[in-house]
C-alpha cells in the first residue's frame, strides 16, 4: 500500500518570530533576524560571555507564545521543548485536528533533534562546576533528554501511537519528515506530527561551535564570495502530515504534497560534504516523487554560507540538473533565519510551501557577488515564481543527506 | 530569602503549578495533584533557595503539608 502524503498544518518559531505565517511575511520582504546575542544565561565573567551573532529568541517572547494549554504535567521544560510544543500546536489547530479521535491511536509523533536541551545542561554543569553544589537540579534528565520534546508534544495532544525523536545532526528533521512520510505511506499511521527543534544557543554548545571555526562574525552569505560560514539559529518547525484520503475525508485544508525522500550516508569524512552522495540523495528525491530533473522547480539549498559546503552543494544540483537549472530558481533561507541544526530542514521545507504558494521566492540576503564556484540562478530579491515543484536539501555532518521534494496543493 | 511558612508553600506551589490556596496545612502530599517528579523538585528548591537540608526519603508519602512545612522550619533552625 503507497498512500499520497500532504501537509495539513505547519507551524514554526524562530528568531523571525512566532507563527509561519509571521516567518514567511519577514522572509519574503527580506527580513533577517540574525542580530549580536546577549550572555543572558551565564555570569557576566569575561570567559563566559557569549559573543557574536545569531538569530535568537527571547525567553519572553517564547513564554507568551507558549500554547494556552494546561502543561503541569509536562514538567519543567527546556526551550527545545517550548519551541516543539509552540509549533506543534499551531500546526494542529491549523489542521483542525485538536481533540480529533485520529490523534489518539492513528498518529505518529517524530522529531528530529540534532543535540538536546542545551540550556538545561549548561545550568546543572554550572551549578556543579562553577557554584561547587552537591546535587544538579531534579529535572535536568527529564528536561534535558533527546526525546523529551516528542514526549511533551504527545502529552499535550494525547498521541498513542509511535513517538520518537530522530537525530542526524543537520538533516534531523528532514528525516524526520521522509521517514513519516514513509509511516503514512505504508498504512502504519494516518497522521504524523513531524519536524524538528532545535536550541543551542547557550553557553556550552555556542562555545564548541565556535571553535570548528564555522561560524561566520558577522553575516551568513550563501553561494556569495567572501562568505565567510554559518550563523545558528535556534527554533522550531512543525508540520502536520497525513494520507491524503484522511485529509479529503475530513475536509482539511490541504496546503501541499510531501511527494519524495532521498537519504543517503557519505561514510567519507565527519565535517566534510561529499558531493556523489549529496547528488544520489536528490537523484533518489526526485525518482521517489515521479519528477525528472529536468522540471523546473523552487530549490531551498542547505546553503549554510560556510566555504565548502556552498561549493560542494552547487557542483551537486549543475551535476544533477544541467543546463536545466537555469530553469529553476534556488533560495537559502539560512541567510535570514540562521541555521537551526535539527530544525532546518522542517523550517525550509515548510516555508518553500508558502512560497510555492504565494508565487514568489524568498531573497537570498548578504550577497556580495556570485562566487564562479557556486554559479547556480539564485534569487536575490523577491523573485516571482510559477513553480509547482519543491525541493529541498539537508547535508548534515557525519555525512547524511536527506532531500524531501514538495508539491503545491 | 527568609524562611517563614509562607515561602516553603509559595515554592512547592510554584514546583507543581498549584494554587497556592489549594495548599491547605491537613492535606497529605500525595493526595495533591502533584507528580512525584515535581514534589522532589519542590524539595531540592526548598533546600537551594532556603538553605536547609532534606533528603527526598526525609518526607514520607503519608506527610502533610504541614508536616514538610515544619520539618523545613525545624532544619532551619537547627
Amino acid at each position: 500500500m503507497s498512500r499520497k502524503v500532504v501537509v495539513t498544518g505547519m507551524g514554526a518559531i524562530t528568531g523571525l518570530g512566532h507563527g509561519l505565517d509571521t516567518n514567511w511575511a519577514r522572509l519574503a520582504r527580506g527580513d533577517g533576524a540574525i542580530r549580536p546575542v546577549e550572555p543572558r544565561l551565564w555570569k557576566d565573567e569575561p570567559d563566559f560571555v557569549m559573543e557574536g551573532v545569531a538569530a535568537w529568541l527571547h525567553p519572553d517572547d517564547v513564554a507568551a507564545a507558549m500554547p494556552q494549554r494546561d502543561l503541569r504535567r509536562l514538567g519543567r521544560l527546556d526551550p527545545f521543548s517550548q519551541f516543539a510544543l509552540i509549533a506543534a500546536d499551531e500546526a494542529v489547530v491549523q489542521a483542525g485536528l485538536d481533540h480529533h479521535p485520529t490523534l489518539a491511536n492513528r498518529t505518529a509523533v517524530v522529531i528530529g533533534c540534532g543535540s538536546n536541551g542545551n540550556a538545561t545542561l549548561d545550568r546543572a554543569y554550572e551549578r556543579l562546576y562553577v557554584d561547587r553544589a552537591v546535587r544538579a537540579h531534579p529535572q535536568t534528565v527529564p528536561s534535558s533528554m533527546i526525546s523529551g520534546p516528542a514526549s511533551h508534544i504527545a502529552m499535550m495532544l494525547g498521541v498513542h501511537g509511535p513517538t520518537f525523536v530522530l537525530s542526524s545532526a543537520c538533516a534531523s528533521s528532514s528525516h524526520a519528515l521522509g521517514e513519516a512520510m514513509h509511516m503514512i505511506r505504508s498504512g502504519r499511521v494516518d497522521v504524523a506530527i513531524a519536524g524538528g527543534t532545535e536550541a543551542c544557543i547557550s553557553l556550552g554548545p555556542w562555545s564548541a561551535w565556535r571553535s570548528l571555526g564555522v561560524l561566520a562574525p558577522d553575516r551568513c552569505r550563501p553561494f556569495s564570495v567572501d562568505r565567510k560560514g554559518m550563523v545558528l539559529g535556534e527554533g522550531a518547525a512543525i508540520l502536520v502530515l497525513e494520507s491524503e484520503e484522511h485529509a479529503r475525508a475530513r475536509g482539511a485544508p490541504i496546503l501541499g504534497e510531501l511527494a519524495g525522500y532521498g537519504a543517503t550516508s557519505d561514510a567519507g569524512q565527519i565535517t566534510a560534504p561529499q558531493q556523489d552522495t549529496i547528488e544520489q540523495a536528490i537523484r533518489l528525491a526526485l525518482a521517489d516523487a515521479g519528477v525528472d530533473a529536468g522540471e523546473p522547480m523552487l530549490i531551498s539549498a542547505h546553503g549554510t554560507g560556510t566555504p565548502l559546503n556552498d561549493k560542494c552543494e552547487a557542483a551537486a544540483l549543475q551535476s544533477v540538473f544541467g543546463a536545466d537549472i537555469a530553469r529553476s530558481t534556488v533560495i537559502a533561507t539560512k541567510s535570514a533565519h540562521g541555521h537551526l541544526i535539527g530544525a532546518s530542514g522542517a523550517l525550509q521545507f515548510a516555508l518553500g510551501l508558502k512560497a510555492l504558494a504565494a508565487k514568489t521566492a524568498p531573497p537570498v540576503l548578504n550577497h556580495i557577488a556570485t562566487d564562479p564556484d557556486c554559479a547556480l540562478p539564485l534569487a536575490l530579491g523577491a523573485v516571482p515564481i510559477d513553480h509547482g515543484l519543491l525541493l529541498s536539501n539537508s547535508f548534515a555532518f557525519g555525512g547524511l543527506n536527506a532531500v524531501l521534494v514538495g508539491r503545491c496543493a | 530569602m527568609a524562611i517563614t511558612r509562607e515561602a516553603v508553600l509559595r515554592i512547592i506551589a510554584e514546583e507543581s503549578g498549584q494554587d497556592v490556596a489549594k495548599l491547605v496545612p491537613g492535606t497529605k502530599l500525595q493526595d495533591l495533584d502533584i507528580s512525584s517528579i515535581d514534589l522532589v523538585s519542590a524539595i531540592f528548591t526548598i533546600e537551594d533557595k532556603l538553605d536547609v537540608t532534606i533528603a527526598p526519603e526525609d518526607v514520607s508519602p503519608d506527610a502533610t503539608i504541614d508536616d514538610l512545612v515544619d520539618m523545613v522550619m525545624a532544619r532551619s533552625q537547627a
